[in-house]
């Protein structure tokens, strides 16, 4: 679900800014010049130094999600589970070229192979990716980008960066998305061939996969620092591959103790 | 984006662990855990039917299989971090009820969303157990064969080893929250952050 996610940003990225790049930045020069200096507070300066802007913009996309969601609602009532599971698998079989590139250039030569026998058994005995027989045999499915690739190139930390639309992200990861993107067949296919609907229903798939957890967001005292951490913390743990440090408990008593 | 912690973190706290309080439990925390994972399991599979009919009887259940488990006290220390020198000894538990009530509640709701579809895998433990902190990697098999990994952070108290965080995908309940509650309760004092926490208070952010 989360590469597919990620998968789904280089597409819109790249044909979102390819439309209308100056709108887009425009948009965000306005924000970031609306807020400056006039922030209210700040939860994070040094993880989150644009959270005035941050703000803005996720309730620019709260406000989209108010069209999205009653769509991704319809489409996941008339569409049955195991085919809505069928999409999901094919959209994230197709990025297959932007996981094995990652793969290489963070020298995981072995995931790499696992990687392409996935893809090659999928995309023949799983019909077109639209059935995970890979999963079932034992090959793991693996997430890079090339955020995650510029992070264990040493770019650890980057600030918090919400994007227009595509919601969170960092810098880093932000322009991880739009390089590595322009590779995924889905953005091709609609830069390219200008047919759209592949990506809208790649969207909207993952839109729909989103809704048990919507509620969890809306009932979060406060949404916005909820997608963040829970964001940031996920993308750590993406970029460890599994195996981020622990939260320092220690350090959250100290702080009850000092 | 598995963003949900709690929407995934049901599915990990419904396989976490019952055990009979009956003074200091002797059990280390991988044990602890599937052994109640198994327990529950079993009666989901057995009771299915009936906890569909009546929620509230499922989350009887999962409040007396969990609770003596959690260190929930410990859990509110830690999401409050320095508010705790402003809070009596009686709003901290408080606030460890009102929060352990919402925990219960969303688990309940979401064991009985993903009932059969789950497999518990208990990884084994890396190192030495740790009294202040250990961490149980666990794998939940979904059916179409993808695991999502939920860990449990144990701690070691006079009543034997219990949890006090969850971490599904790298998402920490304690740090999510933590993160949330904190400047909450410096805005509009604790007692109110209980209050709305018992209500289950729904927060649009776009209608700010």
């Amino acid at each position: 679900m989360t590469r597919s996610r990620g998968a789904t940003m280089h597409v819109i990225l790249n044909t979102y800014t390819r439309t209308s790049r100056t709108g887009l930045l425009l948009l965000c020069l306005g924000l970031l010049g609306g807020c400056a200096g006039t922030q209210s507070r700040n939860t994070d300066p040094v993880g989150d130094p644009w959270e005035g802007y941050n703000r803005k913009m996720h309730a620019f996309n709260m406000g989209i999600d108010k069209v999205a969601r009653p769509v991704a609602v319809g489409y996941d009532r008339i569409t049955p589970d195991p085919l809505q599971r069928g999409i999901g698998n094919f959209f994230r079989n197709l990025a297959y070229p932007v996981t094995l590139g990652n793969q290489i250039l963070q020298g995981k030569f072995v995931a790499g192979i696992e990687s392409t026998a996935r893809f090659l058994v999928n995309s023949t005995v799983g019909l077109l990716g639209f059935f995970d027989v890979a999963t079932k045999a034992g090959l793991p499915q693996y997430d890079e980008d090339f955020g995650q690739t510029m992070a264990k190139w040493g770019w650890d930390d980057s600030r918090y960066f919400v994007l227009p639309l595509l919601g969170p992200s960092t810098v880093r990861d932000g322009l991880g998305f739009s390089f590595f993107g322009y590779y995924n067949p889905v953005s091709w296919y609609a830069r390219e061939e200008h047919v759209y609907w592949p990506m809208a229903l790649d969207l909207l798939q993952i839109r729909a996969s989103l809704l048990p957890q919507d509620k969890a967001l809306y009932e979060a005292y406060d949404p916005y620092l909820f997608l963040r951490d829970a964001w940031l913390q996920n993308r750590a743990y993406l970029i460890h591959d599994g195996e981020p440090p622990s939260p320092d408990y220690e350090d959250y008593l100290d702080e009850v103790e000092d | 984006m598995r963003l949900s912690l709690l929407g995934g973190g049901l599915l990990g706290l419904a396989l976490c662990v019952s055990c009979p309080a009956q003074g200091a439990d002797l059990r280390e925390p991988a044990q602890l855990v599937s052994e109640t994972a198994g327990k529950i399991l079993d009666s989901l599979n057995s009771r299915g039917a009936e906890f569909e009919a009546q929620p509230e009887l499922m989350e009887d259940l999962v409040r007396n299989d969990l609770l003596p488990v959690l260190d929930v006290h410990y859990s509110a220390r830690l999401i409050l971090g320095r508010e705790v020198r402003s809070a009596s000894e009686a709003q901290v538990k408080a606030l460890a009820d009102a929060m352990s009530n919402v925990l219960i509640e969303r688990y309940a709701r979401g064991l009985l969303q993903y009932r059969n579809r789950e497999q518990l895998e208990v990884m084994p433990l890396r190192g030495e157990l740790n009294e202040r902190m250990t961490r149980v990697r666990t794998r939940v098999r979904m059916t179409n064969g993808n695991h999502i990994p939920v860990d449990y952070v144990f701690h070691k108290t006079d009543d034997g080893w219990k949890a006090f965080d969850v971490i599904v995908e790298g998402i920490s309940y304690v740090t999510t929250y933590r993160n949330q509650i904190m400047p909450e309760v410096q805005a509009t004092g604790i007692d109110a952050v209980i209050a709305r926490l018992g209500r289950g208070e729904l927060l649009l952010n776009e209608q700010k």
